[in-house]
């Protein structure tokens, strides 16, 4: 809890900063942009900081987007495929896309980040052959209007994608914390072998982890189509898989295994997109926009380092 | 596989590629390199692929970049190593690719499209004249704000050249009026952050007036975040480049108008004249060593002819 209490203050300091030198980051309109990409990002940093938990990493969640969003693009706009079926083909693919990475992880005892790596290349290249190098679009998504308006829209103000991050976390919550599942998953991460030997179906635990990854992929594949409303295969989606490992590791997240909670996931997203969010409306130059979110992650988590070894001396002596 | 074998396979091979290179010395090899995968390269195929039909003596090869000198490099070194005669490219990073295109020049005629590296050795450009296009777009921020204003401008890179030249143009052209650019934000090529960017502008400063998207998906990121903050018509587009987006935006009246290139011309022109200057005549390329293929403003009134042309272009 102690991480998570750190990620919050951090979190605190930063917002009441900037609200004192651009009071328009509480207005509403503001709120809503922000809340809007918390939802996009958080969605999918629930998904990998919970294959982080089991000791897993994936490389390859920005490349997934691309390629799900062009064939969403294909499905909906070429083969005009009714658009319930396209959001249930888009989590099938999600989960196929986990399942094959968890089977060669634990089947093949591949190397995850190995394993990733290449997924990165192969769906990048995929989605660009298949969109023939060329940006897919949902134009004014005509016959699909409902689905845009679930991944773009707004329910009484609230961004949709911030109302289905809040459904997904409080699922997640009660999955990693509450459940005999969620046990499973920690010991797993923490040590496979020793897990193993208590009875855990690690190779099952692993394999879940990535098939739930997937499946948040593909809802957050969606979301992110339908946020721009155009795919460029080359680039749409470049370097997400970073910034949701960040928001697991800010949040607590450890990358060896068995370390994490959905708060600081969720803490961590938020920090995130609120340090992007603040050198827009600081109107610092764009040019120091990573700097600044690199300077202040390592704030964090250098303040998270001070704070537990005093915390271990504290309790050695 | 015995090492006799081998051997004999590799000098069967050796005499099948020599042989090929003899059977082919009069077709001339060219090469057309972009400097990233894009639907605007699509379109330069189209042109090379026209010009290589018509010329009866060409073999036009096409390959994409993927948007570092590093890929570009390799590319040129296959290209180099099979002996081809003409090569076009798109630079990356033209100031420090200066090197390899000389080394290129030794062994082959270099052409640069799209993005010149003067510097160079390079026999001759053939592209946009940025700056005179960013002077269009400037012209359509004063057309569009005739009492005057603030805007914002919006890239991914800023340290691009095509898009220091396109502000330089913008800022010529309104130089001496009542606009001024508040700031200029960067995105990187991340289109979702490309949108953000827009979004938290309106926040930022209610009053901007105007809104310039320099590459080609900055002008749907602007439409969609600006649709978004139901600020349509209160805040004036103008955008660059041919999106299908950024062109429903011209027809319907949300984005004042478009600043076009006519990637069709790069491909079609590199080709033709490249084939010509190898052939020993050089009367295509002017004494500035500069082919400028002019850039067109698309507005409302002809985005429905452009977009006919286009689609025939891209064989939609």
């Amino acid at each position: 809890m102690k991480k998570e209490l750190a990620t919050f203050a951090l979190l605190v300091v930063l917002c009441a900063i900037v609200t004192v030198l651009n009071p328009r980051f509480v207005s509403a309109a503001n709120l809503q942009n922000t809340a809007r990409l918390i939802g996009a990002f958080g969605i999918v940093s629930l998904g990998l900081g919970l294959v982080i938990i089991a000791g897993g990493i994936d490389l390859s969640v920005g490349s997934a987007f691309a390629l799900l969003g062009v064939l969403l693009s294909i499905m909906l706009t070429e083969w005009h495929v009714a658009w319930p079926a396209a959001v249930l083909i888009m989590l099938a693919l999600g989960a196929l896309i986990g399942a094959i990475h968890g089977w060669l992880i634990t089947r093949l005892g591949l190397q995850p980040f190995i394993v990733t790596l290449c997924g990165l290349l192969l769906y990048r290249g995929l989605a660009r052959f298949i969109a023939d190098d060329e940006t897919k679009g949902f134009g004014d998504a005509a016959g699909f209007e409902t689905l845009q308006r679930l991944a773009s829209g707004s329910l009484f103000h609230v961004p949709t994608p911030f109302v289905a991050l809040v459904v997904v976390s409080v699922v997640m919550w009660v999955v990693l914390h509450r459940s005999v599942y969620g046990r499973h998953l920690y010991a797993t991460g923490r040590n496979e072998t020793a897990a193993t030997y208590s009875g855990v179906n690690a190779r099952r635990v692993v394999v879940s982890a990535y098939v739930i990854l997937g499946v948040l992929t593909g809802v957050a594949a969606i979301v992110f189509a339908f946020y721009t409303n155009s795919i460029s295969p080359s680039s749409h989606g470049n370097f997400f898989e970073l910034y949701a490992i960040a928001a697991a590791v800010l949040g607590g997240c450890s990358l060896r295994g068995g370390e994490g909670s959905v708060v600081g996931i969720l803490l961590g997203t938020t920090l995130l997109q609120v340090l992007q969010n603040l050198v827009n409306l600081l109107g610092i130059p764009s040019s120091l926009n990573f700097a600044v979110m690199g300077g202040v992650i390592l704030i964090g988590v250098v303040g998270d380092q001070v704070l537990q070894r005093r915390a271990a001396g504290v309790r050695a002596q | 596989m015995s090492v006799k074998r081998t051997a004999a396979v590799c000098c069967l091979g050796l005499l099948a590629v020599s042989g090929c290179g003899r059977e082919l010395s009069s077709t001339k090899k060219l090469a057309f390199i972009t400097n990233n995968a894009a639907d605007f390269w699509t379109i330069a195929r189209k042109g090379t692929e026209k010009a290589d039909a018509g010329l009866a003596d060409v073999a036009v090869e096409f390959r994409l970049g993927d948007g570092t000198a590093a890929a570009q490099k390799r590319i040129l070194d296959d290209l180099l190593a099979k002996g081809v005669d003409g090569i076009a490219i798109s630079p990356v990073d033209p100031a420090n690719q200066t090197a390899m295109l000389n080394y290129a020049a030794k062994q082959a005629l270099v052409f640069t499209h799209d993005s010149d590296a003067p510097d160079s050795r390079r026999e001759c450009y053939v592209g946009t004249d940025n700056v005179a296009a960013g002077r269009q777009a400037g012209d359509l921020i004063k057309e569009a704000l005739p009492q005057g204003g603030r805007i914002a401008v919006f890239v991914g890179k800023l340290d691009a050249r095509n898009a220091q030249e396109r502000l330089q143009g913008i800022k010529e052209s309104l130089t001496g009026s009542t606009i001024a650019i508040i700031d200029v934000r960067t995105d990187d090529t991340d289109q979702v952050r490309a949108k953000a960017n827009v979004s938290e502008m309106l926040v930022s400063h209610p009053d901007v007036s105007a809104l310039v998207g320099l590459w080609s998906y900055n002008g749907p990121a602007i439409l969609n975040a600006v649709r978004d903050a139901s600020r349509i018509g209160q805040v004036k587009i103008i955008a660059f480049d041919e999106d299908d987006e950024t062109l429903s935006g011209v027809k319907s009246g949300a984005i004042v108008g478009t600043v076009v290139q006519q990637p069709y011309e790069f491909g079609f022109q590199s080709v033709t004249l490249l084939e010509k200057a190898l052939k020993g005549d050089r009367s295509g390329i002017p004494p500035g060593r500069q082919v400028f293929i002019p850039t067109r403003v698309i507005r409302q009134n002809n985005v429905d002819e452009f977009k006919t042309s286009l689609a025939q272009l891209r064989g939609r």
